[in-house]
C-alpha cells in the first residue's frame, strides 16, 4: 500500500517538478536557497500526499501546498538580491533555442519578483502562470474581489519596478 | 498592449529546469528531515509546557512545608488538582491545533491556524505565570497577616530582627526574584517568537489588510 503510493507520488512529482522549480525562483534568489525550499516543498509534498484525494488535479494541489511552504513554513527569510544571485538565476534559465530578447526579459522578471512581499509573489506568480481569480482567491483565502484588488497593485508594484 | 503582456509571454516560454531530479533523488528529498516554522514552534511549544509541568513537579518539599505550616494543605490540594485539569486541557488544545493544519488549506487558513497554537501556548504561559503570581501573593497575605507564622517560616533560628524589617525583606527579595523570571521570559519569547513569527505576522497582515476593511 505503502510502496504503491509512493510510487504513485514519485511519478506524480516527478512530471510536475517544474511548478516547483519556478516558485523556488520566485521565492529564492540563489542556488543554495533554492534547493533547501525545494526540499522542504518535496517533503510537505510527500507528508500531505496520503490526504491528496483526487478531488482536485494533482496539479493544483501541487500549487497550493509548495505555495504554503513557501508563504509559511519556510524558515529562512529571502535575502536581499546580490548581483550574483541575479546571473545564477539568468545562467539556469539559459537555453540555446530561447529567444535572447525573452531571456533577457525573464531575468528581469525575476529580478523584480523578488522585491516584492510573499503575499504580492504568490499573486504575480499564479497570474503569470495564467490561474483563473476563483483559484487564486481559493489558494490564498481571500475573497475573488480582495483578490482582484491585491493582484491590480501588485502588477502596479511589479510595473513600476521593471519600468521605473 | 500591456507592459506585463510581454513580459508574461516569456514567462510562459521559460524552458524547464535544467537540473531535473530523478525519481531517486525526489524520494531521497521527501524523506529527509523537515526544518519548517511549524515544526520549531511545535518543538518550542513542547519545551514549554514541559518546562512548567517539571516546575510543577519538582517544586521542593519546604514550599509544601509552608503550606502545611499555615494549614493550608486542603487548598493546596484542591488546587493542584485544578491545576492539572487546565494543564491538561491546553495538551489537548495544543495536539487539536496541530492535527488541524493542513499545508493544502489556504494560505490565510494555514497562517491562522498556525498563530492559533502558538496563541494555545501563550495562554499556557500567562495561565502558569498568573498562578505563580496569585498564590504567592494568597500565600503571602496569610503570612504576613499573621506575625507569629511569620516569624516562625521566615525565621526558623529565632535570629532577633524587627517583623517590619522581616515583612519588607521578605517582600522585596520575592519581588526581584519574580521580576528577574519576567525580564528572562521575555527575552525569551522576543527572541524565539521573534525570530520564527517574523515572516507569519507579516503575511497574515498582508493578507488581512484588506479583508478587514470590506
Amino acid at each position: 500500500m505503502e510502496k504503491d503510493l509512493e510510487d504513485k507520488f514519485l511519478s506524480d512529482f516527478e512530471s510536475n517538478q517544474n511548478i516547483v522549480h519556478k516558485i523556488c525562483r520566485v521565492y529564492t534568489a540563489s542556488q543554495d536557497a533554492h534547493n533547501d525550499l525545494f526540499q522542504e516543498i518535496t517533503i510537505q509534498l510527500w507528508k500531505n500526499y496520503s490526504k491528496f484525494r483526487g478531488d482536485s488535479k494533482f496539479s493544483t494541489w501541487m500549487y497550493r501546498v509548495a505555495l504554503n511552504t513557501a508563504i509559511s513554513l519556510y524558515r529562512k527569510s529571502t535575502r536581499t538580491l546580490k548581483t550574483q544571485d541575479i546571473s545564477d538565476v539568468a545562467y539556469k534559465i539559459k537555453s540555446s533555442d530561447y529567444d535572447d530578447t525573452e531571456e533577457r526579459q525573464l531575468s528581469a522578471l525575476y529580478a523584480a519578483i523578488h522585491q516584492l512581499n510573499d503575499i504580492d509573489k504568490a499573486l504575480i506568480f499564479l497570474y503569470l502562470e495564467d490561474k483563473p481569480y476563483k483559484e487564486i482567491s481559493e489558494t490564498l483565502g481571500i475573497t475573488s474581489v480582495n483578490a482582484r484588488v491585491k493582484m491590480n497593485r501588485a502588477k502596479e508594484k511589479l510595473k513600476n519596478i521593471l519600468n521605473p | 498592449m500591456d507592459l506585463l503582456d510581454n513580459y508574461k509571454k516569456a514567462w510562459g516560454n521559460q524552458p524547464e529546469e535544467i537540473q531535473k531530479l530523478s525519481a531517486v533523488e525526489i524520494y531521497k528529498m521527501a524523506h529527509s528531515k523537515s526544518s519548517s516554522i511549524v515544526k520549531w514552534i511545535f518543538i518550542v511549544g513542547i519545551l514549554e509546557l514541559a518546562f512548567w509541568l517539571i516546575i510543577n513537579l519538582f517544586v521542593p518539599d519546604s514550599i509544601y512545608q509552608v503550606y502545611e505550616d499555615l494549614n493550608l494543605e486542603k487548598h493546596l490540594k484542591v488546587f493542584m488538582v485544578f491545576h492539572y485539569l487546565v494543564i491538561v486541557v491546553f495538551l489537548y488544545f495544543f495536539y487539536v491545533g496541530h492535527k488541524k493544519i493542513s499545508i493544502a488549506s489556504s494560505t490565510k487558513n494555514l497562517i491562522t491556524r498556525i498563530l492559533n497554537i502558538r496563541k494555545t501556548v501563550k495562554y499556557y504561559v500567562f495561565y502558569n505565570l498568573a498562578v505563580v503570581f496569585l498564590t504567592s501573593l494568597a500565600l503571602n497575605i496569610v503570612l504576613v497577616s499573621d506575625a507569629d507564622k511569620l516569624m516562625k517560616i521566615m525565621n526558623p533560628n529565632n535570629i532577633p530582627v524587627d517583623i517590619n524589617q522581616l515583612i519588607i525583606i521578605t517582600i522585596i527579595s520575592q519581588l526581584i526574584a519574580i521580576l528577574i523570571f519576567m525580564v528572562l521570559l521575555w527575552l525569551f519569547y522576543k527572541l524565539i517568537y521573534g525570530i520564527l513569527l517574523k515572516k507569519l505576522n507579516r503575511n497574515y497582515k498582508e493578507l488581512a489588510r484588506l479583508e478587514d476593511v470590506n
